[in-house]
């Protein structure tokens, strides 16, 4: 095996690595880490922002960015409990619509990106605060609709008294984010798409439908990822996961997805979602305060990315 | 790609640059930016001043220009970094660091002024200084890396603290809400930074410099420009104009409110680019990116007047934020080709 392409699975692998360490790490300063329960519920932890990284992890491989994720999810949620508003009979509408309707906010994101080419990094910070204004407009600021009995039940019910539901849809929704990457002509377009635009539109690849096609499966995890919110906590503010963006983004990045493009997966934003919830924990257990986390976040984001650009960088090539 | 640069203010006839936009879009932008913001400045000065009753009242512009400044400091700030190619999310958390720090140590007090603007400016220029040292070092995106320490910044400010506490000085008070003959000393102020900053911008060899590493990175390095410490001044620059902001925005709140400076980078990344700054870099104008500010300050008081609801006018700043990046949209050449 050559140099090259040793450093290249180092590189795949060292992530899932990374998480063990942790684990360990986990167990050295708590006894909690060594139960099967404890890292199964970090799973289910997980799971909003899992959701919703596999479909950033997505439109990052595209070389595009999406940071109305967490609005989407907000919209998503508060829309899903609106609807079903308490009736067992509501909850099936109230899932295919808020999917929906998250789905349309990403393909707008797309419509928008693709056809004027501008940096999606501001273009979906402004999308967001309309996102949420209009939002707030019809929710009145507040909580709105209420979970129907069953909904939460049904995905925080454990099978064989270990694994919740929603640790396992997070997993299967995770699994289909990595089918579409590697085996659909659409996960090979974001890699192309993301490698090098310019040999993308010259290959004749239809730049415009993947950028909106990327955006819109961003929109639609983010719509899963709501429902997960949902399900995992019962909450239905309008705001419900503002703040998502840096988890998400944090996570995606820790993964080995570059914001250049063209590199990483979904598989190592998993590895990356479940290092940032135990980071998270250890935060807990050590005794610091909720907002060191944000700290952590940051820290992650900004390291992660300096790292792997170290990594992927020639040393002969400038800047 | 330096040439351009160095004479802002080329003469050509106004027709060449509207049609001849395939060829040299850069050129033909820059004639038309500066007069679409007055255009729009004057426009909407007029209309709130004709429809909106109270609009017109000393106070209420008094109050306008008040509440402009900050963003426009912001707003200045963030120009050289746009115009080095660039861009600084920091500025809001670290305009609430600024608030909540300085606004602890004064206290209310007037004989803890000096020290507290000391530390403001400490906070500001340090934390400019640091981010432009982690961009040299660390050479990743400064979206990216200015995101994180946005982060970063926003878990220091409310591990200090997550409740308003502390008072800002007689003297903050006064500099913040205070007039000299009629005229509010915070307008006073901006345009002497504004001044300060648009001779900076295009007189010095500095400011050629910024608009020439942002219209191209190795061409500026080629041309033997001290590329990494002219990005580094920057940011520098910026976190100065972000401690100011943060010292205004507490005379204004008189008290260390933790999310005073939330959403606010967003704010003066669109007075920038709404000013007729290019969000690729190279091309930048203060007197644009305060002329900006002023509008933006004017909607929202007109919004206001008006008693438009906070939620429509979060989506209204939401929708004048897409609208403004995409009306900024780099020209491709074969998109410009294809409209030709």
């Amino acid at each position: 095996m050559s140099t090259a392409s040793l450093l290249h699975l180092l590189r795949r692998q060292a992530i899932w690595w990374v998480l063990l360490l942790m684990i360990i790490i986990g167990a050295l300063i708590s006894d909690a880490f060594t139960r099967p329960a404890y890292l199964i519920n970090i799973l289910r932890q997980a799971a909003p922002v899992g959701i919703a990284a596999v479909g950033v992890t997505l439109v990052m491989i595209m070389g595009g960015i999406d940071l109305s994720i967490g609005a989407i999810v907000s919209v998503a949620a508060v829309t899903c409990a609106a609807l079903m508003d308490g009736d067992p009979g509501r909850i099936g509408i109230a899932v295919v619509a808020s999917c929906a309707l998250a789905t349309a906010i990403g393909a707008a994101n797309g419509v928008l990106i693709g056809y004027s080419r501008v940096s999606p990094f501001i273009l979906t910070l402004g999308t967001a605060i309309v996102i949420y204004g209009m939002t707030q407009i019809v929710t009145g600021g507040t909580a709105r609709g209420a979970v129907s009995p069953g909904f939460r039940e049904f995905f925080n019910q454990r099978l064989g008294a270990l694994v919740p539901v929603l640790a396992i849809a997070f997993i299967a929704i995770a699994l289909a984010g990595i089918a579409l990457q590697r085996l659909t002509r659409f996960g090979r377009s974001l890699y192309l798409l993301g490698s090098n635009p310019l040999a993308a539109r010259l290959c004749g690849l239809p730049v415009r439908r993947v950028t909106i096609l990327a955006y819109a499966a961003s929109g639609f995890f983010g719509g899963l990822a709501g429902l997960a919110l949902l399900a995992r906590s019962g909450v239905s503010g309008s705001l419900a996961a503002s703040g998502y963006e840096f988890d998400v983004l944090a996570a995606v990045v820790l993964g080995g997805t570059s914001f250049q493009g063209g590199r990483g997966g979904v598989g190592g934003t998993i590895a990356g979602v479940l290092i940032l919830m135990i980071a998270f924990n250890l935060v807990n257990v050590v005794g610091l305060n909720y907002h060191a986390q944000l700290i952590v976040k940051g820290l992650i984001i900004i390291a992660a990315s300096a790292i792997y650009h170290r990594l992927d960088s020639n040393p002969g090539e400038a800047s | 790609m330096s040439d351009p640069v160095a004479r802002p203010q080329a003469n050509e006839p106004l027709s060449a640059g509207r049609s001849g936009s395939a060829t040299t879009p850069i050129t033909s932008l820059r004639r038309q930016r500066p007069p679409l913001i007055a255009v729009l400045l004057i426009a909407t000065l007029f209309g709130c001043a004709v429809f909106i009753d109270r609009f017109g009242a000393a106070d209420n512009l008094a109050n306008i220009a008040r509440q402009g400044a900050v963003l426009a400091l912001l707003a200045i700030g963030q120009t050289f970094v746009i115009a080095a190619g660039m861009i600084d999310l920091t500025v809001g958390a670290l305009a609430t660091l600024v608030v909540v720090i300085a606004a602890h140590i004064m206290n209310g007090e007037s004989a803890n002024f000096p020290l507290a603007l000391l530390a403001a400016f400490g906070i500001g220029v340090g934390v400019g200084a640091l981010t432009g040292v982690l961009d040299a070092v660390l050479r990743i995106h400064s979206l990216i890396l200015t995101f994180g320490l946005m982060s970063v910044l926003g878990g220091v400010v409310f591990t200090y603290t997550d409740q308003s506490s502390g008072a800002p000085s007689p003297e903050l008070v006064w500099l913040a809400n205070g007039s000299v003959g009629g005229i509010p000393v915070a307008l006073l102020l901006v345009l002497l930074v504004t001044i300060a900053c648009q001779v900076l911008m295009t007189r010095t060899r500095f400011g050629v410099h910024v608009q020439a590493v942002g219209s191209s990175l190795t061409g500026a390095r080629h041309a033997g420009i001290p590329v990494a410490r002219v990005k580094w001044i920057c940011f520098v620059i910026s976190g100065g104009s972000a401690a100011l902001a943060g010292l205004l925005l507490l005379g204004r709140l008189g008290t260390g409110y933790p999310n005073a400076g939330d959403g606010m980078e967003l704010d003066a990344i669109v007075a920038v680019v709404l000013g007729g700054t290019s969000l690729a870099g190279g091309r930048a104008t203060i007197i644009g990116s305060v002329a900006a500010a002023a509008l933006l300050a004017i909607l929202s008081n007109a919004l206001n007047l008006l008693e438009i609801s906070s939620f429509v006018q979060m989506t209204i700043k939401g929708v004048i934020v897409v609208a403004v990046i995409i009306a900024n949209r780099p020209r491709l050449p074969d998109r410009a080709a294809a409209s030709a």
